[in-house]
């Protein structure tokens, strides 16, 4: 072009960093703001974690801050009305802050745990638990428990990371990727950036899923397996490595378990637990020395293999040796697994041994000289460059904590933890297996919990249950029924809270978590469950608080509701602490700012947690004197201190600003935050980058920055101690608290395998397949984030309606027909929906996008908007409970260790709509519109400036 | 220069991010508004410059779902401004890219019947027809980085599956994916001359497996314990 | 496509008016069954001017921004829309000319009389020319992209011509023998060049779904169009008619456009019913009407292909 054209005057543009909200996945932006309205919003491409790139959903940040149903003024709901009719008061934050100030002040001198306070898509944990601790309820929790917990869990408790955000594959140099029931998961960008460059390397990709859509798009083979199976997929191609002697000698000897001694006295106390010495270390056989030795010694040349007998008779085995025996065995043949996964045998040996080549024949290596745990010095980092990627698809089973350990097994065989082109961890882990933290388990008035609510059991002393082994949390987490329930279990709280089991609460708090509505199972029953009064007419749920952003299905059913900022209008803070951003290569963290004035009476929840914390006295947040500590949020993000100089940002600390990673506090943190573009980024010297768990060097930075209190290498578990000790109690084998209900013993003793293992998801063994012969799932659509963009304008053009998905020839064998109305139904209720007929759908599974389905008048939606009167929820059909069975008291429907919730155990069975019968079923009441709420506009036209017309 | 656009469908996962973004920036682009009817209605839909459609290729389970991203190909034959009447759609010689004057659009919808990838939008508010500009206003605007003047579906595309260069120049990058990986035009039977080209999904040699049989031990008794220092 | 009423009144009226022109002029030239007297000629020339015009106007309807109407002029090197605007504007003067001629002078078949009538005509036809240009250049839409579709507005256009022209020599008592006999040629030229039509666009081809998306060897099925609710797009060009529907139009159509007029015409010419001629000039309009909206909804614009059609 000859002449320099004006397009826009960017003399009227202000360019601004901050943190993506729009998902979880906290990508790094770019925002030109203009008038104080946004021009643009583009990936910022200096962020490690999304460099540059932006998602659908990131990009239409612009049209949520449009969004119709923002909340405008703290709500009280209208006296004399009923809960969840909809009609709500304006109030002041005074009067609003004040109610709640009253009664939590009485709550916390009285019983502290009668506040439940649970938070959904939220990235505040680390500030939300410390509040919840500092109140003394042992009742907090995030929504992991019906998220991630299975993989987080999984992770920690065999390899000190984990899928969901605690690993990553090396996307620079993995030649083979394997996803586990993945459609999209928080790794949105930075799985797209990392598949792309994968497929450039000439790497391979294999998609396992049900399901061909998304990233199974792109894979170079699509696995589709009967969902709920990938377990025994797993376990058989561990068979056929074992078969083959594939796996790699040295990684297992040298970082994990699998040379440790087990003690073999089936039926005795003791039995499967590891054989140590005196001191407590675990022995091995040293070949050399042909005695028992500590296997944590260095140097020690331990058998892989092998059965010894102790000094005083006991037998022993190697771990190998117990695995080796187990998935040698037929039951993990591709034959035998073929059967139950729906993948042929050949596929299931050709992609073990696809593994084993590329693991073994085309390893790499990075040359670089790096000290290992026993300060051996080492002149390059081998690499096996196979990695891997799994979620819900796992972890929304009952047998998915299970499952992703042994996908994990698979990893370690192969040898591809945290190696070049394996599977990394990100910062701060690794952690010891599993993280030194014990869940609080004491709570008492007006007196902050010992430690957070939330932990890592080792043992059943660990469980949080009273003297009569009853549940001391009201979600029951950390009891008999899911003992390693590391992330609590937020959908049972509604339904325990008013059963009043294992007691009844006075107030609820929910923040940003649509529990009435697309983030719980059951939705139907829970939203008479959230109005379900006593005899004395008092609701069984006595006082419900809600802080939301937007007019969601939740906000509806609130007693007092808390309007909370957008994300473009407050601070922020993506900490180590919490869930961070790391990066395999680097320590990171971020920050939000205001980029935008609210143009409403709202307050972030940040700061009003902060005040009331400070109005309630909490020892954390007031001096002696009671005085506030803090100002308010962004003083108490560069003030508190959890440990001496660590807080919740890394970056920039000290007096001066220059001590990174710890360091005194800087009143001056969020401006050097803000300067560097939103985040911090520590580099880890390519010595300390891999094999972290065994390496000197970065054993000793995590010890001196906090991420460990210790500096001793971690040990790979491949054979859970932790798990057969509640085994054993399960067993009456042990020495120490036991249930009493032979439900509980014997799901102790079935599923707290020692080693992964498959069974058939609990609900499935419950249910009758020849009446329900379809597996359900779902799918997270690419471009809408759970329930809260179909108020998004641009993204609910894309999808404002979904379908039930079936495979073609199965629908019309079955003679549906393409977009026919079908009711679908199972053990918990049916639904009416349309079908789409596709070919990317395994035989036995229908699935469908999640949470498309709205609840008529919300989220600023007109009532016919097509989401209520076409879209529709799976959440109908599926239970927050087992179904009943006789004599026993009814179990939730999670996995039996965990307590993840089993969203994909669903089976459904489908039967097409009588003619006429068309249109959604079950609809609900409309939703009326909130006090000051306008009406949504008809037509938009959302323009920054004018429009420089460019002349033909 | 011919400017205009790869899509690599080999790595493109469908997630629509280069749709939005394209709408985001456009909006305020030089077309002006890009109307949205009924956005929080019954039937939501609006002007939108790249659109995402999805196909699945063969039958189940021999079965692969491509994810197709379609904006203006910015033809060489570009029938859609020949038969404009009112001179408002324009081809830039210098450039290739294709326009519409709005000042010059009566909104006839013609141009539209004449284009074969649906690349044509009216815009019922404006009354006028609205397309891809190419991002005429990024990547000509030298007060955008450098790095940055590439038009806002390219640079925001997550899996790197849209290039953008000037296919005239054999060296350029969008010359030479075409060239190494057999992009391809769409309906060249139409003879509309597309700039765009679209790369096929590439085909994953067989990774070799005979290799990897061994016998191991029957028994895990027999397994030979090899040394191995911890 | 879209039937959009604005474009089918636009060629049907606009065509029939154009048409009628013609046929005037040429009826006049030759001097046919006597030539039309000046009231004869007059009426006839104010149909084709009301027609032509409602034809018109009806396109500005069509347009989303008609204040830029005007400029639909300036294209005419490469625009077969621009022609035809410029053609049909260019048509009033003479045909304008030519009705005010008659008016003042009485004499429709003088030499300016003629002269005046046959440039009206000619312009008209040239017209109807560009008009039916404006669809068969559009290599998009199969049904369209034919010689055939200049032809048959044609025989369309002077057919609905002839039978206005006929049975205003019946209503107003005049020898028509000669002018039923055009019109039945030309309404049965029409119906048979229509049919042929039908025939042409009911054998395969064109692109496929696999041509459009370059997967040419397997099957190819649309899994989603990656928008729930319609576009601009799908509303323009997604309409289509079942197989079954089209046959049963088609004879209605054929009846009413082909078969009523020629019957009606025969019927008024031998009985003098001024009913019968007024019922088949309604009914060629209707009928052909008919046509427009087939011709319409029938084409199938390539675009759809991206939207799953597994062939236009
Ligand atoms: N765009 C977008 N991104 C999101 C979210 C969102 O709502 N939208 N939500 C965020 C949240 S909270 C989470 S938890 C993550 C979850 O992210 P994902 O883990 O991607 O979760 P899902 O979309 O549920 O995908 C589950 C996948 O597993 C498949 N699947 C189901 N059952 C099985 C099975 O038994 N075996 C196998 N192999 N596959 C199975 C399904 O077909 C589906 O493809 O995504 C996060 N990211
Ligand atoms: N059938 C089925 N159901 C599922 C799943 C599934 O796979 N299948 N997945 C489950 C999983 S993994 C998850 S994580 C949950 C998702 O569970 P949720 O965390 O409940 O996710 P959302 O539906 O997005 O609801 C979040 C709430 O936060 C509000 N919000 C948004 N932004 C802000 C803000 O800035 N401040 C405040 N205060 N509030 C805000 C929204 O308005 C909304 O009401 O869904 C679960 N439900
Ligand atoms: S993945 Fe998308 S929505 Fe999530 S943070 Fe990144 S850009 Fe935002
Ligand atoms: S942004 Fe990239 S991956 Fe996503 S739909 Fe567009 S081209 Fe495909
Ligand atoms: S894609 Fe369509 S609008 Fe774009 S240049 Fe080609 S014909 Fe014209
Ligand atoms: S709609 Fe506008 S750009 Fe298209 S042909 Fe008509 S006048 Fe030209
Ligand atoms: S080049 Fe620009 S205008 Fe064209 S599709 Fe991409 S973002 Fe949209
Ligand atoms: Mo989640």
């Amino acid at each position: 072009m000859a002449t320099v054209m004006e397009f826009e005057d960017h003399g009227k543009q202000e360019i601004k960093y901050t943190t993506c909200y729009m998902c979880a996945c906290r990508c790094g932006i770019k925002v030109t703001v203009e008038n104080n309205q946004v021009r643009f919003i583009q990936g910022n491409r200096n962020h490690p974690i999304n460099q540059g790139v932006l998602c659908a959903k990131g990009s239409a940040g612009i049209m949520k801050q449009q969004s119709p149903a923002k909340l405008r003024n703290p709500l009280r709901r209208k006296p004399g009305t009923e809960r969840g009719a909809g009609e709500f008061e304006e109030i002041s934050w005074d009067e609003a802050l004040d109610i709640l100030t009253q009664r939590l002040q009485h709550i916390r001198a009285t019983d502290p745990n009668k506040l439940a306070y649970f938070t959904g898509r939220d990235q505040m944990q680390a500030l939300t638990g410390l509040w919840a601790q500092q109140f003394g309820t042992l009742n907090w929790s995030a929504h992991g428990g019906f998220c991630s917990v299975n993989m987080a869990t999984a992770g920690l408790y065999m390899l000190g990371h984990a899928f969901w955000e605690f690993g990553d594959p090396d996307w620079d140099r993995t030649k083979y990727f394997m996803l586990w029931g993945v459609a999209e998961d928080h790794s949105s960008n930075p799985m797209k950036i990392g598949l792309e460059k994968l497929k450039r390397n000439g790497g391979k990709f294999v998609g396992i899923n049900p399901a061909r859509t998304g990233y199974q798009a792109i894979a170079d083979e699509w696995v589709p397996i009967r969902p709920g199976t990938d377990g025994m997929l797993a376990l058989s191609m561990v068979h056929v490595l074992l078969q083959n002697e594939q796996f790699d000698w040295e990684f297992l000897l040298r970082y994990t378990n699998a040379p440790f001694l087990v003690v073999q006295t089936p039926g005795q106390k003791g039995d499967g637990l590891i054989y140590r010495d005196e001191a407590g270390h675990p022995l091995v056989w040293d070949l050399e020395k042909e005695a028992f030795v500590n296997g944590m010694e260095p140097g020690v040349k331990a058998a892989l293999f092998g059965d010894f007998q102790s000094p005083d008779g006991r037998p022993l085995r190697t771990i190998m040796s117990i695995l080796a025996d187990r998935y040698l065995d037929e039951r993990f043949s591709p034959a035998n697994a073929a059967r139950l996964t729906g993948v042929p045998a050949e596929t299931i040996e050709r992609l073990a041994l696809e593994m084993a080549h590329v693991a073994f024949k085309e390893s790499i290596e990075v040359e670089v000289e790096w000290t290992d745990w026993a300060g051996r010095k080492h002149d390059r980092f081998i690499g096996r460059p196979v990695s891997m990627h799994a979620m819900r698809g796992i972890s929304a089973h009952s047998n998915g904590m299970q499952a992703a350990r042994a996908i994990h097994l698979l990893q370690v065989l192969l040898g591809t933890i945290d190696c070049p082109g394996g599977f990394r961890a990100k910062a701060p882990y690794p952690k010891p297996v599993p993280p030194p933290v014990k869940p609080a388990q004491h709570s008492a008035p007006n007196t902050p919990l010992k430690s957070s609510p939330l932990g890592f059991p080792t043992a059943p002393e660990d469980l949080v249950i009273d003297e009569e082994g009853r549940p001391k949390r009201i979600d029951k987490a950390y009891s008999w029924e899911a003992p390693i329930a590391n992330h609590g279990l937020m959908h049972m709280v509604i339904t325990n809270a008013v059963n009043k089991d294992p007691y009844g609460i006075d107030t609820l708090i929910f923040f940003m978590a649509n529990m009435s509505w697309n983030s719980t199972m059951n939705t139907a029953n829970v939203q008479e469950m959230l109005k379900a009064k006593d005899d004395d007419g008092e609701y069984k749920i006595p006082f419900l608080v809600v802080i939301d952003a937007y007019h969601s299905e939740m906000v509806n059913f609130g007693d007092l509701i808390l309007p909370d900022t957008t994300y473009l209008e407050r601070h922020d803070c993506i900490s180590l602490l919490d869930r961070p951003i790391s990066e395999p290569d680097a320590i990171c963290d971020s920050i939000r700012h205001p980029i935008l004035k609210p143009d409403r009476n709202v307050r972030p929840w940040q700061d009003v947690m902060v005040e009331l914390a400070t109005r309630l006295k909490f020892p954390a947040f007031t001096r002696e004197n009671g005085e506030p500590r803090f100002k308010d949020y962004k003083d108490f993000i560069v003030n508190f201190e959890r440990a001496p100089g660590i807080g919740f940002l890394a970056g920039w600390r000290g007096k001066d600003g220059k001590s990174h990673l710890r360091g005194e506090p800087n009143p001056e943190q969020w401006e050097r935050y803000i300067e560097n573009q939103g985040f911090f980024q520590y580099h880890l010297p390519k010595s300390a980058a891999f094999y972290r768990f065994a390496n000197r060097e970065y054993l000793d930075l995590a010890q001196k920055i906090g991420f460990n209190p210790s500096a001793d290498p971690i040990t790979i578990e491949l054979y859970s101690e932790t798990f057969q000790r509640f085994r054993l109690a399960g067993l009456g084998l042990y020495d120490g608290p036991q249930p009493k209900d032979p439900v509980d013993r014997e799901r102790l003793a079935t599923y707290f395998d020692p080693l992964p293992d498959w069974y058939e998801p609990l609900e499935q063994q419950r249910i009758d397949k020849k009446e329900y012969p379809f597996f359900a799932v779902n799918q997270r659509p690419m471009m809408m984030y759970h329930s809260w963009d179909s108020q998004n304008a641009w993204l609910r053009q894309i999808i404002a309606q979904n379908y039930l998905y079936m495979n073609r020839k199965r629908g019309e064998q079955m003679g549906i027909k393409d977009k026919s109305w079908v009711w679908v139904e199972s053990h918990n209720g049916k639904i009416r929906v349309q079908v789409k007929l596709i070919e990317g759908c395994q035989e036995d599974t229908v699935w469908t996008w999640n949470a498309i389905g709205k609840q008529s008048g919300a989220w600023g939606l007109k009532p016919d908007a097509a989401e209520a009167t076409r879209g529709f929820l799976m959440n109908h059909l599926i239970s927050e409970l087992l179904p009943a069975k006789r004599g026993e008291r009814r179990l939730t429907n999670s996995d039996p260790i965990t307590g993840q919730a089993a969203w994909y155990d669903l089976m459904v069975k489908i039967t097409p709509a009588a003619p006429g019968e068309e249109g959604v079923w079950p609809t609900f009441e409309t939703i009326k519109p909130l006090p000051g709420m306008a009406p949504s506009p008809d037509q938009l036209r959302y323009h920054t400036h004018e429009p420089v017309n460019l002349r033909s | 220069m011919r400017l205009g656009l790869v899509i690599d469908l080999d790595t493109c996962v469908g997630c629509h991010a280069c749709a939005v973004a394209c709408k985001e920036w456009n909006t305020s682009g030089t077309t002006g508004a890009l109307t949205d009817y009924q956005p929080y209605g019954a039937k939501p839909s609006g002007v939108w410059f790249n659109r995402i459609r999805h196909y699945e290729i063969g039958d189940y389970p021999h079965n692969k779902t491509v994810n197709f991203p379609m904006s203006c190909m910015h033809c060489e034959n570009a029938e859609c401004v020949t038969v404009c009447p009112t001179g408002a759609s324009y081809k830039r010689a210098e450039d290739g890219i294709v326009l519409v004057d709005q000042s010059k659009c009566m909104g006839c919808n013609y141009c539209s019947w004449a284009c074969p990838y649906g690349a044509r939008e009216l815009d019922r508010a404006s009354g006028t027809m609205k397309k891809c500009t190419l991002c005429i206003d990024r990547i000509y605007d030298m007060e955008i980085p450098e790095e940055e003047r590439q038009p806002a579906c390219v640079l925001t595309c997550p899996a790197h599956a849209r290039m953008f260069g000037d296919f005239d120049d054999p060296e350029s990058p969008v010359s030479r994916a075409v060239r190494e990986r057999g992009g391809y035009q769409l309906m060249p039977e139409l003879n509309y001359n597309p700039s765009n080209h679209y790369l096929p999904p590439r085909v994953h040699a067989p990774i070799p497996t005979e290799g990897m049989r061994k016998k191991a031990a029957a028994k895990v008794k027999a397994w030979v314990n090899r040394v191995v220092e911890r | 496509m879209h039937p959009a009423l604005a474009v089918i009144f636009l060629t049907l009226f606009s065509g029939g008016g154009f048409g009628l022109m013609a046929l005037v002029a040429i009826v006049n030239d030759f001097h046919i069954d006597g030539g039309l007297n000046p009231l004869q000629t007059l009426i006839a020339v104010l149909i084709a001017l009301v027609f032509v015009t409602i034809g018109m106007l009806s396109s500005t309807a069509h347009l989303a921004n008609p204040k830029n109407a005007w400029r639909a002029f300036t294209r005419w090197r490469t625009s077969w829309l621009a022609r035809e605007g410029i053609f049909a504007v260019l048509f009033y003067p003479f045909a304008g000319l030519y009705l005010l001629w008659v008016y003042f002078t009485q004499a429709p078949a003088d030499v300016v009389g003629l002269v005046l009538a046959n440039l009206a005509g000619l312009i008209g036809l040239i017209t109807i020319f560009c008009q039916g240009m404006i669809y068969a250049v559009l290599r998009t839409i199969r049904q369209w992209n034919t010689p055939l579709v200049p032809a048959n507005f044609y025989f369309m256009g002077l057919g609905i011509g002839a039978t206005i022209l006929a049975a205003e020599r019946i209503v107003l008592g005049a020898p028509a023998t000669a002018f039923v006999a055009l019109a039945v040629a030309l309404l049965v030229a029409a119906a048979v060049l229509k049919g042929i039509y039908y025939f042409w666009i009911a054998r395969p081809g064109g692109p496929s779904i696999r041509t459009a998306t370059g997967f040419n060897r397997l099957t190819v099925r649309i899994l989603d169009q990656g928008h729930t609710f319609g576009t601009f797009l799908t509303e323009e060009f997604g309409h289509t008619l079942p197989t079954a529907q089209a046959r049963n139009i088609k004879v209605l159509m054929y009846g009413i456009a082909f078969v009523v007029p020629i019957a009606a015409l025969a019927l008024a010419l031998d009985t003098g019913s001024a009913l019968a001629a007024l019922i088949a000039a309604v009914a060629v309009v209707i009928g052909i009407g008919i046509e427009r909206w087939l011709f319409f909804v029938e084409a199938q614009h390539v675009v759809n292909l991206y939207h799953g059609r597994p062939s236009c």
